[in-house]
């Protein structure tokens, strides 16, 4: 994978901050690794197919998406509950969506997403791939975007599933 | 004059509700799919603007938007969906959807398309 296809990514959590929560999120350093592995409380994935195939990976603290959700409803969440869990996938939807539309020269589909809780999990990455791992700050708390993407020939061109193991 | 927010995502709903409350639009009525929507159109004549979303379950929002029309309904339709790209816009057009606003979006795009459908000055 290309650094810079997690470009599209960075632009649209900035953007997602900016129109949708009044809020400027700062990217730390790009890491990269064969296996994702920090591993905050709530991740929303979602899946890329088509003419590249990938996975995208918001990753918050639990503070940090009580925020945000919080701050998207206009209502104070004080723990875990289905808005949370419904806003996490929305999030990881429209930042994942927004993306997709950045990238010129492909086509790609996303699949629906899925949210997990806890801390003891693996995100299995596709394979020929690796993690591109961005932190981000924000005053809504910190975060993580995690994208494994890979451009595929038409004879590859199938769904792929997000993979989450315990 | 009523809206009526379409979208299967509850906290989508919430969100695009509570902008247009801030906006003072207070009569919303809401819907989780296309066919619900298609359900409350074919019952209510009072609503002036329907905010769609473009993936739902049951029925999509453009399959809404197209059943919408062939119903007689001539409802402004605004597409409100992360399906940024140029096919899909025209694809939304085409089947009879009035406007498009793009996710993510902010207050004011929500103001922008109350003013032009509804003709309405918003706060």
């Amino acid at each position: 994978m290309k650094a810079e296809n997690i470009n599209p990514f960075i632009e649209s959590v900035m953007d997602v901050f900016e129109s949708m929560l009044e809020c400027e999120a700062t990217m730390g350093e790009l890491s990269a690794d064969a296996e994702e592995s920090t591993t905050p409380d709530i991740i929303g994935v979602i899946g890329l197919s088509g003419t590249a195939q990938g996975i995208v990976a918001l990753r918050l603290p639990v503070r940090t998406a009580l925020a945000i959700i919080g701050k998207m409803v206009g209502t104070e969440f004080r723990s875990i509950d289905s808005s949370i869990i419904d806003g996490v996938g929305e999030l990881v939807n429209i930042i994942a969506g927004s993306a997709k539309a950045r990238f010129k020269g492909h086509s790609i589909s996303l699949s629906l997403p899925t949210v997990v809780r806890g801390s003891i999990y693996k995100l299995n990455n596709l394979s020929n791939t690796v993690w591109l791992t961005v932190p981000f700050t924000s005053d809504l708390g910190s975060f993580f975007i995690s994208v494994c993407f890979k451009s595929v020939t038409a004879d590859e061109k199938e769904g792929i599933h997000a993979s989450v193991s315990r | 004059m009523q809206v009526l927010v379409v979208d299967d995502s509850q906290i989508m709903r919430k969100i695009i509700t509570g902008g247009l409350k801030k906006l003072g639009v207070n009569d919303i009525l809401d819907a989780s799919n296309g066919q619900e929507a298609v359900d409350l159109m074919s019952q209510k004549n009072d609503v002036g603007l329907v905010l769609m979303d473009w993936n739902m379950p049951t029925m999509t929002g453009i399959d809404a938007v197209r059943k919408l029309r062939s119903l007689g309904i001539k409802v402004p339709v605004v597409m409100v969906t992360t399906e940024a790209e140029k096919e899909k816009v025209i694809e939304a057009i085409k089947a009879g959807a009035n406007d498009y606003l793009i996710k993510p979006f902010n207050p004011k795009d929500i103001k922008t398309k109350l003013e032009k459908f509804l003709h309405i000055q918003t706060g």
